[in-house]
């Protein structure tokens, strides 16, 4: 039990609500992209399995509800995360002024052990809309906040049209794993364990 | 533990007749006309279900005489008026009545819209094809509605463009709104709520205007309007109805509305507003709609929303407690509710010790998960209050969906439990693979619960040990039930609820033909809700029948101590035969109530 922990990365997506953040999974994980909004309760929890570097590992993502409301419940899902996504919409500005105050949020009820350096990943999302045109947060601008924050990577997405989805997601995996202690990954233990978590999975995902 | 209520079955349902055997009025004289009662200024196809019939007489149905019941009725004063409205129809008429004919019964014919678009132009319409809701009438024949009248309702808010001033938005037969006592919107059924500023101050006016006055008040008439009020410290609830419900009714829908809203918040709101009355709740409720319309929506379809009672699916005894077993053991390991449930309908539940769920917590859990799309994506964790269990405290649940229509909830108090939980859902879910439940719940699906048409003519024998599924084979079901179709069970039995008042359960039978529309099928649920509310207004003994008839049904309502039986039949059905045939009904639940009912303890629980 305890080593099959250590085979998943724990990834939290956060982020005002009506950004994308379901979309994004739900375009990751499955591959598909509905246009309509159906508002997150609590939390979601999915799982994907990641090849990074000829091992495989499962993604354990937690899909987090933006609606305020939930705002309280942090603490819950937070603890344990290996990484931390931050997701804004470049048509809004209030969503990217929020970020801040969702990455504040999450270093205080996670309490990471390295908080400076823990991995945090953002993206901007909804580039397809109107071609861009209704856009008013600049890469540049997003880039300048992600650069003050200690280097963030940061993406430009579309969950829609799956524009750089893939890309993001296997460098949320590489920064999760880059979190996580390296001896763990070598637990003679855990080759059984991968072995069922990939029959349990190819279940779910057929 | 099963035969609790066997004490009051048989024969007795006709001792408090004091006229078992009166010889019947001409048909005639006994039917008033439920169409004629319409109003005359509402176009008829706005109009909601015309049973105003039942609406009304109320006060007359509390003195529990049959005789004088069964002039059907009319509203209040207007009595007499009504009653010289004679409403005629030949028998021939009646055996000739389709399921999809809009002449031949009142059903249909005096709202003159069933054709399918015979909407006419009515504003009610703009909905389009959205249907089925409690304003946007239609005539469903799609087979698939006959068993489910949720199937063709569409989840969320609409008309969101409307306001106070936009005609449609108060043609509107039934408002709901919530709003805090300073004034600001919360909720509104129809329109935007900003848009409704003015009006929600205009309420909030109404309402301290009276409370000033060192007063409450609680419904106010205007026309064929009733706005009731329910005042929850501060927060109000308003309904504006033109429906002819009850005001006990509404009043419940209400209280559920208030319900459903602790189940996503819990009382503490309460405390945003003392610190700041002017606190705007509408951000907290944030993509909610869809709960709360399904919750509108299931006062039109599900009898739980006035029976305060939940519905058990039909299963074998060995199965419903081979599940049981299970979440009993997941329980005692530190989970405080277990429910496994199949849409609206229990499959099993389980409590920690002593810890019980109330009905409505039930129906406003299963109406939150259900209308929730979120929940079936993928395990979910969430914050939800039982508002009878604690108003003011969180619980933590846990969801997740086997299949389509099947889902678990495991409720605990603890934030951090979800990985516990998941373990318990993965033991659960082995089980009840291996057990077969999951496939034996599919199956009941499929075959339905007690069909009117299976109701036993004579009574099983006592000493059989064959347990057939309802009482019947029911290998082919629609050869079976062929010769019956379009005339409903036995001696004109169309419908019945039955309500365990020990076990807080009912159960419902099948919808068949007649009864076979959307529509129909509300129109039937209000008639209950109107029996119901009659049969609960204070002061009642322990055996208590009424017997209504009116152009639609006859309707045999028979309250004891133990159950309830409200029971729906053709209205040109024989009165002495009805109250034989409801013996029997109660007869039929009491052979099947192993498979219809979860009763009691799993053999862990003691
Ligand atoms: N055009 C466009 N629409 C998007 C995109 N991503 C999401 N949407 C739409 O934006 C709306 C909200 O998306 P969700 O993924 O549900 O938002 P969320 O962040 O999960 O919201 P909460 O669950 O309330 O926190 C939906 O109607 C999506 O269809 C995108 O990349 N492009
Ligand atoms: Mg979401």
């Amino acid at each position: 039990m305890a080593s099959r922990r250590r085979m998943l990365l724990k990834v939290i997506i956060l982020g005002d609500s009506g950004v994308g953040k379901t979309s994004l999974m739900n375009q990751y994980v499955n591959r598909k992209f509905s246009n309509q909004y159906k508002a997150t309760i609590g939390a979601d929890f999915l799982t994907k399995e990641v090849q990074f570097e000829d091992r495989q590992f499962t993604l354990q993502i937690w899909d987090t509800a933006g609606q305020e409301r939930f705002q309280s419940l942090g603490v819950a899902f937070y603890r344990g995360a290996d990484c931390c996504v931050l997701v804004y919409d470049v048509n809004v500005m209030k969503s990217f002024d929020n970020l801040n105050n969702w990455r504040e949020e999450f270093l205080i009820q996670a309490s990471p052990s390295d908080p400076e350096n823990f991995p945090f990943v953002v993206l901007g999302n909804k580039i397809d809309v109107d071609s861009g045109n209704s856009r008013v947060v600049s890469e540049k601008k997003a880039k300048a906040w992600c650069a003050s924050k200690g280097n963030i990577p940061y993406f430009e997405t579309s969950a829609k049209e799956g524009f750089n989805v893939e890309a993001a997601f296997q460098c949320i995996a590489k920064n999760a794993l880059k979190n996580e202690p390296e001896e763990d990954i070598y637990l003679p233990d855990t080759i059984d364990v991968v072995g069922r978590q990939q029959q349990r999975s190819s279940g779910c995902e057929c | 533990m099963s035969s609790d209520s066997s004490s009051t079955s048989g024969d007795e349902f006709t001792n408090p007749n004091p006229n078992p055997n009166s010889t019947s009025k001409p048909l005639e004289d006994q039917f008033a006309s439920a169409a004629l009662t319409e109003p005359d200024n509402e176009p008829p196809e706005i109009q909601e279900s015309p049973n105003g019939v039942v609406n009304g007489s109320v006060s007359e149905n509390n003195h529990g005489e049959i005789e004088r019941n069964e002039r059907g009725g009319a509203v209040g004063s207007n009595l007499e008026a009504r009653q010289s409205v004679r409403w005629r129809r030949t028998n021939s008429e009646v055996e000739v009545e389709a399921p999809s004919s809009p002449s031949s019964s009142g059903y249909a014919g005096e709202r003159g819209s069933s054709s399918g678009s015979g909407s006419s132009g009515g504003f009610e319409m703009i909905g389009g094809g959205i249907g089925g809701d409690d304003d946007e009438i239609q005539e469903v024949s799609n087979v698939d509605s006959i068993q489910d009248s949720q199937a063709s309702w569409m989840p969320g808010k609409r008309h969101v463009d409307e306001d106070d001033a936009s005609l449609s938005w108060r043609k509107r037969k039934k408002h709901f709104f919530i709003l805090s006592n300073s004034g600001k919107p919360i909720y509104s059924r129809y329109g935007d709520e900003h848009k409704l500023a003015g009006f929600s101050a205009t309420l909030q006016a109404i309402i301290s205007f009276v409370e000033n006055g060192g007063d409450r008040v609680k419904l106010v008439r205007a026309g064929n309007h009733q706005v009731v009020f329910l005042v929850k410290g501060p927060i109000y609830l308003v309904c504006i109805s033109c429906t002819e419900e009850p005001y006990e009714s509404l009043r419940g829908q209400l209280e559920l509305i208030y319900g459903q809203m602790l189940l996503i918040l819990t009382k503490s709101v309460n405390r945003c507003f003392e610190k700041n009355p002017k606190f705007d709740m509408t951000p907290l409720l944030g993509g909610t709609d869809v709960v709360f319309s399904s919750l509108i929506h299931s006062f039109s379809w599900n009898p739980a929303t006035f029976l305060h009672a939940y519905t058990c699916l039909p299963l074998a005894y060995a199965t419903r407690q081979a599940a049981g077993a299970i979440l009993q053991d997941v329980a005692d390991s530190g989970v405080l509710f277990a429910i496994l449930m199949c849409k609206h309908k229990v499959i099993s539940l389980v409590g920690a010790q002593k810890a019980s769920l109330h009905p409505d917590d039930m129906l406003l859990l299963a109406n939150f998960v259900m209308s929730s799309e979120s929940f079936r994506t993928s395990e979910s964790f969430s914050p939800i209050c039982l508002p009878r269990y604690n108003p003011m405290a969180f619980l933590y649940a846990y969801v997740h969906y086997l299949d389509v229509d099947t889902y678990l909830m495991l409720l605990t108090t603890s934030s951090d439990a979800f990985y516990h939980l998941k373990d318990c859902r993965i033991r659960i879910e082995m089980v009840l693979l291996k057990s077969n439940v999951l496939s034996e719940v599919q199956r009941s699906m499929l075959d339905g619960g007690m069909h009117v048409e299976d109701l036993p003519t004579d009574p099983l024998p006592r000493s059989g040990t064959l347990s057939p599924h309802l009482g019947q084979p029911r290998d082919s079901p629609e050869s079976f039930r062929e010769p019956f179709v379009g005339i409903g069970g036995p001696a004109g039995l169309w419908h019945f609820m039955y309500r365990s008042i020990f076990l807080d359960q009912y159960v419902s039978s099948e919808f068949s033909p007649p009864i076979n529309s959307p529509r129909k099928q509300k129109r039937l649920y209000r008639a209950y809700q109107n029996l119901y509310a009659s049969m609960h207004d204070k002061g009642i003994g322990p055996h208590k029948t009424q017997f209504r008839r009116d152009e639609n049904y006859v309707l045999l309502c028979w309250v004891t101590q133990d159950f309830e039986l409200y029971a729906a039949f053709d209205p040109l059905a024989d009165k002495a035969v009805a109250i034989k045939t409801c013996n029997r009904v109660c007869q039929w639940v009491k052979d099947v109530e192993n498979e219809i009912f979860l009763l009691g303890a799993s053999p862990f629980s003691w």
